[in-house]
């Protein structure tokens, strides 16, 4: 008996070792390697060694094991035309050479990693995915600080850029220390942990990574954070209103230019040999105080709440006007004999907003302090800019105001 | 060339014939009863076994192999520990690429670390039954008290190893795993600086968390801590507890000695091989099945919600629900432990040693009950404890949510769902007199004093007092509970107090199961609500005290055979236990968050 089951569990425990060696000889990269030799000739083979390739980038502290599979990644002469053998395409190699900079501080992924999902960070527990797709150009600016210089390689991150002031997303956001703190500072929004937004998770269906989740933010804000309405709260807790960022109406080539960029705010940590820092833009120069006074509305995100053109309309769950972010068009007409009035506004800013109704929460919006960050000049154009709104308005309405 | 060949001997008898060999085996291998001896007392390794031992100690059933189990997994670990040391630094910047090249690079680094990692759970689990085998085969008895309480130590020291061994992934669960841990420590009475009533000296750069983790967050200082407790200093004071232990399990004897003797080799030896063997097995499945696990990198910016401590563990993280930090995470393990220790000193009672509890049936009105014949108060009390371990483990791993909400097995998680019970805390007179007649349950009616009642005022008396005492106690209890909760405006919404009648300030401040139901019987019934409401007061009195009065038969009995200080260590432990139970319940059913709280000096409870 005793025999019997000495031998059984010694030759079970045999069989479990040799299962588990075997299992380890044939992880994932071992395939690909062996069908890539498969396709080169014998003096194509020399140079390539069998095992775990991996470039130790010291510069940036990264080890990346891409090249494992990826065979032809450095070898445009051996490059085949699917993946993972293909070579890499452009100049960008010769450019950011692989010594230096290795694979994952551009394309994302888990450098360490040798197995394919786990490789492209596509697993739970990895913040960093693969940046699929034009994605990529999020890295540039890592490096970059003047994205203008690499539009030609970069157009989507160039054109996020762009949009993230033009939309006015500065009026709520700080990024680096310039905008408003209405909202979250985005600084580091390229790197929010997943940790962090597991909460909007629930409220979106598809892959929960950051990047769907960005898509998702910035095509239905209010989606994810839709609230708690009273009757779904404990006893005296106050309710909570939905997220007020406002409804922009994005294209889906908008949505991709702002997540691209959106992506590429992160911690900057990079050595200071990898960094091109931004030149400072030359001052500009205007025609008038009114030209100036829209350039600063514009720069400092103004339209985010008050619209383009101060057409105003952008929800704000219990503030005083209509629950909306007031209009600007009537500037004129409310503070044209009260300038010093309407530059106190400015400066003090409205913090809270006034409410509609005292027993419900305070406004998510509110106008903030600019005292800080206009110059006087500014704060002189601006108001001639918003003086100069109210002339869009039909005559007679001004006429029945006044 | 016709010389006659002469048989060779055989190349093993040659080499069986140099001194090289006999210097190294000392006896041929041959199975006589010599040798069977031989192969014990003169091998190191083997020595520590008798040479003879009773048949019946080795049978399987009695012992399951727990303890000889625990050593071997001490020793899996040790190596597989020693082998992982060659591919990880303790240092915040590298240990968690290690654990990725083990995963990814290493040959066999994977399976290694799970090997290490399971047999580590498995470990705490062995050496939990392994007590609680001990404990039921009643082998921590005379003389083998002194033993059991270092097995004790290795139990408390098992889990320390595993606590440590759990930051050195440096990962997200690690880090917040170690981080509640640290929180309780900080929490410390006197030492902790954030504790109840600290002592003046005490500061972050010196209470007892900055004694564990080196800081006052967990960082390098605390890897490099943790690792060289866990790789060197632990396991060194382990081998030398260890070493107590089997050396104490020689010279006492083993606890069963009756019945035919057997030689030890090859009847016990074989059979550590073979469990050696299936565990070893066992092991392997279990590495190459499930991959330990390794979240993203430490990150002390994110919190992940829920943390959760490690497994064994969450039972007091539970209990932190219904506890401050310094009563759940430092005041009940120590009791927890002293208690343990002091147990073979109490339990005089010498029956029920070498096998294990012998059960019966009785039948308690219509309802039959298993229950333990011998020692039924010491098995009852140990099992309950036990259970109520695992129970709240159980508890903390599975039904615990996004902001340790309750949620059901399976149930979908939920980061928006809003913490539902409202709390309030008891005045701290009203709850001093709760705990007050709640201890005094405890006291017993000593023969003496019994004696006395019946001279003076007939046979009967004793027990009318008996009953007296433990009726008011009762009610004194429920009153305490009942009359705050109903009456004390209430800390968190002093506005909503001042409601038009005690039942209204009731019903909107709190929400708990019990204060929602009377809320709803005087809405709904009206005066009839407050009579119904009345008699509910008085059953809740009513049932302590006879509860109470269950007690009183043994507790005379334990105080007359223990005499009073055996006596009150055992009814305090007891008492503080069963409290654990109370507290949860008060909270749970009443929404009582304190029962008596001094917010100057953090001392709640």
């Amino acid at each position: 008996m005793k025999r019997v089951l000495f031998l059984l569990l010694t030759a079970a425990l045999a069989l479990v070792f040799l299962v588990t060696i075997a299992q380890d000889r044939h992880r994932g990269w071992v395939k690909y390697q062996r069908q890539f030799l498969g396709t080169l000739k014998g003096a194509e083979r020399r140079g390539i060694a069998r095992g775990v390739h991996q470039t130790i980038v010291q510069g940036l502290d990264r080890v990346d094991r891409c090249t494992t599979c990826h065979l032809a990644a450095t070898k445009p002469q051996l490059g085949l035309a699917e993946q993972p053998f293909t070579a890499h395409p452009g100049q960008y190699l010769q450019w950011h050479p692989v010594e230096k900079f290795g694979c994952t501080v551009c394309h994302g992924g888990q450098g360490l990693a040798t197995e394919v999902k786990a490789a492209h960070g596509e697993v739970p527990h990895w913040e960093e995915p693969l940046l699929r797709g034009p994605l990529v150009q999020a890295s540039c600016r890592q490096c970059h600080g003047e994205v203008s210089t690499i539009q030609e390689h970069a157009p989507l991150l160039v054109q996020g850029q762009q949009l993230f002031t033009a939309k006015g997303c500065y009026g709520c956001h700080a990024v680096h220390n310039f905008g408003q703190t209405v909202s979250v500072d985005l600084s580091e929004v390229g790197a929010k942990s997943h940790q962090l937004i597991e909460a909007d998770f629930e409220m979106m269906p598809g892959p929960h990574n950051r990047i769907h989740w960005l898509r998702r933010k910035l095509a239905h804000p209010r989606v994810l954070n839709p609230g708690v309405p009273p009757e779904a709260l404990p006893r005296g807790e106050e309710e909570v209103f939905p997220s007020s960022m406002p409804f922009f109406g994005l294209e889906m080539a908008d949505i991709e230019a702002l997540s691209v960029y959106l992506l590429s705010l992160k911690a900057e940590d990079l050595p200071a040999s990898y960094v091109r820092p931004p030149h400072t833009p030359p001052e500009p120069t205007y025609a008038s105080a009114v030209t100036r006074g829209r350039a600063v509305y514009e720069h400092y995100g103004c339209t985010a709440c008050h619209g383009i053109g101060g057409v105003g309309g952008r929800r704000n769950p219990n503030n005083g006007l209509a629950e909306e972010a007031p209009s600007l068009l009537y500037v004129k007409a409310y503070y044209g004999d009260h300038v010093e009035a309407l530059k106190q506004v400015i400066r003090q800013g409205r913090q809270p907003a006034p409410r509609a109704d005292p027993h419900r929460p305070n406004p998510p919006l509110y106008m903030p302090a600019w005292k800080e960050r206009l110059s006087e000049e500014d704060l002189e154009a601006l108001i001639a800019y918003l003086f100069a709104l109210s002339d869009r308005l039909p005559a007679a309405a001004v006429g029945d105001l006044l | 060339m016709a010389e006659p060949q002469l048989p060779k001997p055989p190349l093993m008898t040659l080499v069986k014939k140099t001194k090289l060999w006999k210097s190294i085996f000392r006896h041929d291998f041959t199975d006589t009863p010599k040798t069977r001896i031989q192969r014990i007392f003169g091998n190191v390794f083997l020595h520590l076994h008798p040479v003879r031992v009773s048949k019946e100690a080795i049978r399987v059933s009695y012992t399951w192999g727990l303890g000889g189990l625990s050593f071997y997994l001490f020793l899996v670990l040790t190596v597989t520990g020693i082998l992982l040391m060659f591919y990880y630094r303790p240092t915040s910047l590298l240990a968690y690429q290690d654990m990725k090249d083990l995963t990814f690079a290493v040959t066999l680094g994977g399976f290694l670390r799970n090997m290490h990692r399971w047999a580590a759970h498995l470990m705490v689990v062995v050496v939990i039954l392994h007590m609680v085998r001990v404990f039921l085969t009643g082998a921590y008895k005379p003389p083998r008290e002194y033993n059991w309480v270092v097995g004790v130590i290795l139990l408390v020291m098992t889990l320390f190893l595993s606590y440590t061994g759990y930051l050195l992934p440096w990962d997200q669960l690690a880090l917040w795993a170690v981080t509640v841990g640290a929180q309780m420590a900080a929490n410390s009475p006197l030492l902790g600086n954030e504790g109840p009533f600290k002592l003046p000296f005490i500061t972050t750069a010196n209470d007892a968390r900055f004694g564990l983790i080196g800081g006052t967050v967990i960082n390098d200082a605390t890897l490099i801590r943790f690792y060289v407790l866990h790789c060197v200093a632990v396991p060194f004071i382990f081998t030398f507890f260890l070493m107590v232990h089997f050396w104490r399990v020689r010279k006492d004897g083993f606890s069963k000695q009756t019945g035919e003797k057997v030689d030890v080799w090859p009847h016990l030896v074989s059979r550590e091989f073979l469990a050696a063997l299936l565990v070893t097995l066992i092991l392997f499945v279990w590495s190459l099945v499930l991959q330990a696990p390794l979240e993203a990198q430490a990150n002390l910016n994110v919190t992940p919600n829920p943390s959760k401590a490690p497994w064994y563990f969450l039972g007091l993280q539970e209990l932190l629900v219904y506890f401050d930090p310094w009563i759940a995470g430092v005041v009940l393990p120590t009791i927890i432990v002293i208690g343990l220790m002091a147990m073979p000193y109490v339990d005089t009672n010498p029956k029920g040693v070498g096998y294990w509890a012998k059960m019966g049936w009785r039948k308690v009105g219509p309802v039959p009950i298993w229950y333990p014949v011998e020692r039924p108060f010491a098995v009852n009390v140990f099992m309950l404890g036990t259970l109520m371990w695992f129970v709240l483990i159980f508890i903390g791993t599975y039904c615990r949510g996004p902001n340790w909400e309750w949620y059901w097995p399976g149930e979908l998680w939920s980061h928006r769902r809003l913490t539902k019970m409202t709390l309030k805390n008891i005045p701290n007179l009203w709850g001093a007199l709760l705990m007050g007649a709640y201890f005094a349950l405890g006291t017993p009616l000593p023969q003496a004093i019994k004696a006395r009642l019946s001279r003076l005022a007939g046979p009967k008396a004793p027990r009318l007092a008996s009953l007296l005492m433990h009726a008011g106690l009762g009610m004194t209890m429920a009153l305490a509970i009942f009359i705050p909760i109903l009456t004390a405006p209430d800390a968190e919404y002093p506005v909503r107090s001042n409601s038009p009648t005690l039942f209204e300030a009731l019903g909107r401040s709190t929400n708990a199961p019990v204060v929602s139901a009377m809320y709803r019987l005087v809405q709904e019934a009206g005066a009839g609500g407050y009579a119904m409401i009345g008699v509910m007061i008085l059953a809740t009195g009513a049932l302590l005290g006879w509860l109470g009065v269950q007690l009183a038969k043994l507790k005379d009995r334990l105080f007359e055979q223990k005499g009073l200080i055996k006596y009150s260590l055992i009814i305090g432990l007891f008492l503080m236990m069963m409290g654990v139970i109370g507290k949860i319940l008060l909270r749970l059913l009443f929404g009582v968050k304190y029962v008596f709280s001094l917010p100057a000096f953090n001392f709640n409870i």
